[in-house]
């Protein structure tokens, strides 16, 4: 050992107390290193910044990936990219740890054990696995089915050709699906495309159940306005903070941040939202120039009489003690005065208020209010984006709603599909195990095959598994959804090869190649993702608008998007839709209260979690670390009941708690949160994973379960939709307890105000 | 920096900005059950009031980089001290582990490595190269990322006529981690004797009012624990809360 100064004070100090302990101490461990172990003769040098987009677990915001010696280092927003605007989302860097993950699949891999049994073993991708894959795809493409993550852009363009031209289907996956936000965007507005949020110019805010500082769609971009809207350099001048009022039976973090907070019984957001729209109409507080009467079919306020404050205030289950001394129909006239007088005024909604029987009247009922309060299409409103620039792209992802799912399950066990084919979706583990879609997809008669980089309880059913390129090393591109409210395309390209130890390979090349070779060649003519980008380019070239009028020629546009980013036309904005004839009184004549599946003592509310969504993220170990902001609660699942239930029932924090429903029972640790109304039980998804990365799978089944478990497949809304947070499930104690795996309390809980004695954080009138 | 608590949301970019940026060891659920687990900068959350008319409030928690930091004069090796840009900084390898600085730290921000780092071998080419691993025994904390701001001056001192300073930082993406990655754009880093950084009136308006003075205040900011006179360099702007004693917003 050399002599150094931190080995002599070692060895000093350990002489002083006369301990003679040499095996103890390993060399390594008093020495500083970096494991980045860069070979000696290289000179570190200088970094490399790539611009691309952030994959899925951002849902496309653009990025920048900072790349030195061949490996990425660090993923940043893109500072020049119009949706995310150089901030990111607390789930951007998944990606580099999906990127260099332990437990990705190195190659092709074919099954020798039984189905699920996960024996396989490996082969060679030429000529063996699309060897077996050509032979399959020509004896059973026909009525197939191709699962993917939400896909738009060429990618998603490629995939829709692909399935259709080989007889098939292609259908996006996502466990909480937004069919019914998208049925109530198009019976409202009659757009295809979701919608954006201007709210770093509005003044007043009421969002209904969308937890859009969180896990929304979109939250990157709705933060950043957020931020504005508090603190914005022209509120600073001007004195007008933005107000917020969250409308949610559960204490979201979006509900933390509002400075109103209305917690409602589940499903009755529509009633409290057609309530607001009736004190508005019969006050007369819409906005100038609003055609009442086109609204609600001549009418007038008598079209929503039956909504009237004094009618529905009983019903909402809004608690007493928030009425600050009045009746809850004089509080919600007070709400309905204050998003008219203080606009410009949004009314948002999403999440658990479109997860009912009733979810499609809810969000219908939440959106009409931007008609009265003369926001859409306008500043500090609504915005619609454009469709893409180029015609042949897809600018929304198709996804699938529950029942497409079950109706996927029964062609599949009815042998009308004899194909599978999934890429980046585990809808094993992400559709309610009441839906049985394991059974039916473990079925000999089904050859399925998996393009997926990591092995999840839907790749460990497959045949043959053909691992992809993540997305730091793949070609694609993205029409992003909600928009900035102008045509965008994002450009995504390889950062970095794959390691010499991986052999992954592009799923879209492999669905091209495929496609020639079975003569699809006129509907998918290229041969790999990049040439289908470039025509891409060159059309977008051809156009002449946005950042095409800055390139000399197609190939200088092509590296300008590489350097940028994407492209986009900032002229080339959305439409501003009228109002549709009759609409309120339309939603008012469809209202119904929602139904709960169960009879259970709670409401139950599962929520996606903030870093590991709905499990897709649960393999990348800084996702499992990160605190829930509101328990702080990591690498478990957790269940939420009110602090004051919790104890009247006997359980303290860390017991092992059962929830149940009709539909089956999970257990998980109890965290008693003092901010959840008494009815409720909230558990996160993402977590009770099976089958996969140890960082998945390591919590044994009392503190790691699936909330999907828990859902009724037969439990729809109006569109198809899982109604998934129209459940009451019943809570017991199971005598056992574990240690919580939480941040809070590992640091002193030391006042951090300014002053002694005074509040944590200084809180003012302004 | 200024941390305005009306734009933060908490949720916890800045946190695993910072773990990526600066090689943080993976915090497994092992190191949560043990109350070992740390951030650099951490999301603090606090309740007030009770149901229904409850406020969880978010307040991220970082190396305050105090002009009299209480962990600078009890460390037996001169480990950490501070440097002439008023950084409070920590020489690794002059760390022998008393972990005196720890125990003198009011905020709470600095850290001991009980375990040596382990990252899977295929996980390490992440690391970032710029950054030493900590190994066991050692204490490490937040420095304002100063492998970003060194290479913001080594960038600037290769331009002829160029000046570092909070544009020329921005600009070449060399901001702490943490600042750039903020959604809300809560966190605002800046040279306070830049008369064109936008932190420096947060900073004037609070030396000039000390805590005696404190209602005289033109702005929301103040200092953590501000009556330990550790004179921290970051300043909180405070939440505003317009329901708090009857108020109304508008």
């Amino acid at each position: 050992m050399k002599l150094t100064r931190r080995n002599f004070l070692a060895w000093a100090g350990l002489s002083a107390v006369g301990a003679v302990a040499c095996d103890v101490i390993q060399d390594e461990e008093l020495s500083l290193q970096s494991p980045a172990s860069l070979p000696e003769d290289l000179v570190k040098g200088r970094d490399n910044w790539y611009a691309t987009l952030g994959g899925q677990a951002t849902d496309g915001e653009g990025v920048i990936v900072r790349v030195m010696e061949g490996r990425a280092k660090k993923i940043q927003g893109n500072p020049k990219y119009p949706v995310n605007q150089g901030k990111q989302s607390v789930r951007s860097e998944a990606g580099l740890q999906a990127l260099y993950h332990p437990d990705r699949i190195s190659g092709p891999l074919q099954r020798t054990g039984p189905r699920g049994s996960g024996q396989y073993r490996s082969i060679q991708w030429e000529p063996e696995a699309l060897d077996i894959l050509r032979r399959e795809l020509r004896a059973r493409s026909q009525g197939m089915v191709l699962i993917t993550e939400p896909l738009r852009g060429t990618l998603g363009m490629i995939a829709d050709r692909f399935a259709t031209s080989a007889g098939g289907r292609h259908l996006g996956f996502e466990a909480l699906d937004d069919t019914t936000y998208r049925a109530a965007i198009k019976g409202v507005f009659d757009q295809d495309r979701l919608p954006d949020f201007d709210i770093s110019n509005a003044n007043y805010v009421i969002s209904f159940g969308a937890d859009f500082l969180s896990t929304w769609k979109g939250s990157t971009r709705l933060s950043t306005a957020y931020g504005e809207f508090r603190q914005g350099s022209k509120r600073q001048t001007q004195g007008s903070r933005g107000y917020l009022v969250h409308v949610d039976p559960r204490f979201s973090m979006t509900a933390a941040n509002a400075d109103e907070w209305l917690p409602i019984r589940p499903g009755m957001e529509g009633y409290l939202a057609l309530s607001l729209a009736y004190v508005i109409i019969s006050e007369g507080m819409q906005a100038e120039g609003v055609d009442v009467d086109a609204l609600t079919d001549g009418q007038g306020a008598a079209a929503l009489a039956a909504f009237a404050p004094e009618q529905i205030a009983g019903q909402l289950g809004i608690p007493e003690q928030l009425h600050e001394g009045k009746s809850a129909a004089e509080k919600i006239r007070d709400l309905a005065s204050n998003f008219m007088h203080h606009g410009p005024s949004i009314a948002l909604g999403g999440d658990s208020a479109g997860a009912h029987t009733n979810g499609q009247f809810n969000l219908m009922a939440i959106y009409a209010l931007n008609y009265l309060a003369g926001t859409v299409g306008s500043g500090g409103g609504m915005r619609f984006s454009p469709g893409s620039a180029l015609g042949n792209l897809p600018d929304a992802a198709r996804v699938g709603s529950a029942q497409d799912w079950a109706g996927v399950a029964n062609d599949i066990r009815s042998g009308r599909t004899r194909m599978v084919l999934v890429h980046d979706a585990n809808p094993v583990h992400g559709l309610p195990a009441s839906m049985a879609f394991e059974s039916a997809l473990n079925n000999e008669e089904v050859f399925i095959v998996s393009f997926s980089s990591f092995m999840d309880e839907t790749t460990a059913l497959a045949d043959l598994i053909l691992p992809d390129r993540v997305f730091l090393e793949g070609w694609g591109d993205d029409v992003p959804e909600p928009g900035p409210g102008y045509e965008v395309i994002g450009m995504q390209q390889p950062v970095v090869n794959p390691l010499s130890d991986l052999d992954p390979r592009s799923f879209g090349d492999i669905l091209l190649s495929m496609a020639q070779e079975m003569g699809q060649e006129s509907v998918l003519p290229w041969t790999s993702v990049e040439e289908a980008l470039k025509a891409g380019v060159e059309a977008l070239y051809n156009t002449g608008r946005g950042t095409s009028s800055h390139a000399a020629s197609a190939d200088d546009l092509w590296n300008m998007m590489l350097r940028q980013g994407g492209w986009w036309d900032e002229n080339a904005t959305g439409p501003a839709p009228n109002a549709p004839s009759g609409l309120l009184s339309d939603i008012a004549a469809q209202a119904r209260e929602p139904g709960y599946s169960g009879s259970g003592d709670f409401y139950l509310l599962p929520f996606a979690h903030n870093t590991l969504m709905d499990g897709r993220l649960a393999h990348i170990p800084w996702m499992q670390g990160v605190p829930d902001p509101i328990t702080t609660v990591t690498w478990q699942t957790w269940v939420e009941l009110n602090s004051g239930t919790a104890s009247q029932m006997g359980l303290r924090e860390g017991d092992i708690v059962s929830v149940a429903t009709d539909a089956g029972s999970i257990s998980g640790v109890l965290y008693p949160n003092p901010a959840l109304p008494p009815n409720v039980v909230a558990v996160p998804l993402g977590q009770g994973r099976k089958v996969g990365s140890e960082y998945a799978t390591s919590g044994d089944s009392r503190e790691s379960s699936n909330a999907l478990d828990l859902l009724s497949a037969g439990h729809l809304t109006e569109s198809g939709g899982l109604a998934w947070a129209g459940h009451r499930a019943s809570v017991s104690g199971t005598g056992e307890s574990l240690k919580i795996a939480k941040f809070e309390g590992i640091f002193p809980a030391r006042q951090i105000g300014h002053t002694a004695g005074e509040a944590v954080i200084i809180v003012t009138n302004h | 920096m200024v941390v305005d608590l009306d734009r933060c949301n908490g949720c916890q970019a800045c946190v695993i900005a910072c773990q990526v940026e600066n090689n943080l060891p993976i915090n497994d659920k092992n190191a949560f059950l043990q109350n070992r687990a740390y951030e650099w900068i951490r999301i603090e959350r606090y309740w007030e009031g009770d149901y229904p008319n409850i406020k969880a409030r978010f307040i991220p928690v970082m190396c305050q980089h105090c002009e009299n930091a209480p962990c600078e004069p009890v460390c037996p090796v001169f480990a950490t001290y501070h440097n002439d840009e008023g950084l409070n900084v920590q020489i690794y390898n002059r760390c022998v582990g008393t972990r005196y600085c720890i125990n003198n730290c009011p905020y709470q921000v600095r850290f001991f490595n009980y375990w040596h780092p382990n990252w899977p071998e295929r996980l390490q080419n992440q690391l970032n190269p710029d950054v030493t691993v900590r190994t066991r025994g050692i204490t490490e904390k937040c420095t304002f990322c100063i492998q970003r701001l060194r290479r913001g001056q080594i960038q600037v001192e290769r331009r002829a006529g160029g000046e570092l300073n909070d544009g020329t930082l921005k600009s070449g993406n060399h901001m702490p981690a943490c600042v750039q990655a903020c959604p809300t754009n809560a966190l605002t880093f800046g040279d306070q004797n830049d008369v064109h950084s936008p932190v420096k009136p947060y900073f004037e308006d609070v030396n000039r009012y000390n805590i005696h003075h404190e209602k005289e205040r033109k702005t929301r900011g103040y200092r953590v624990l501000e009556e330990m006179n550790t004179k921290p360099n970051v300043i909180y702007l405070k939440k505003v809360d317009p329901n708090l004693g009857g108020g109304h917003h508008g």
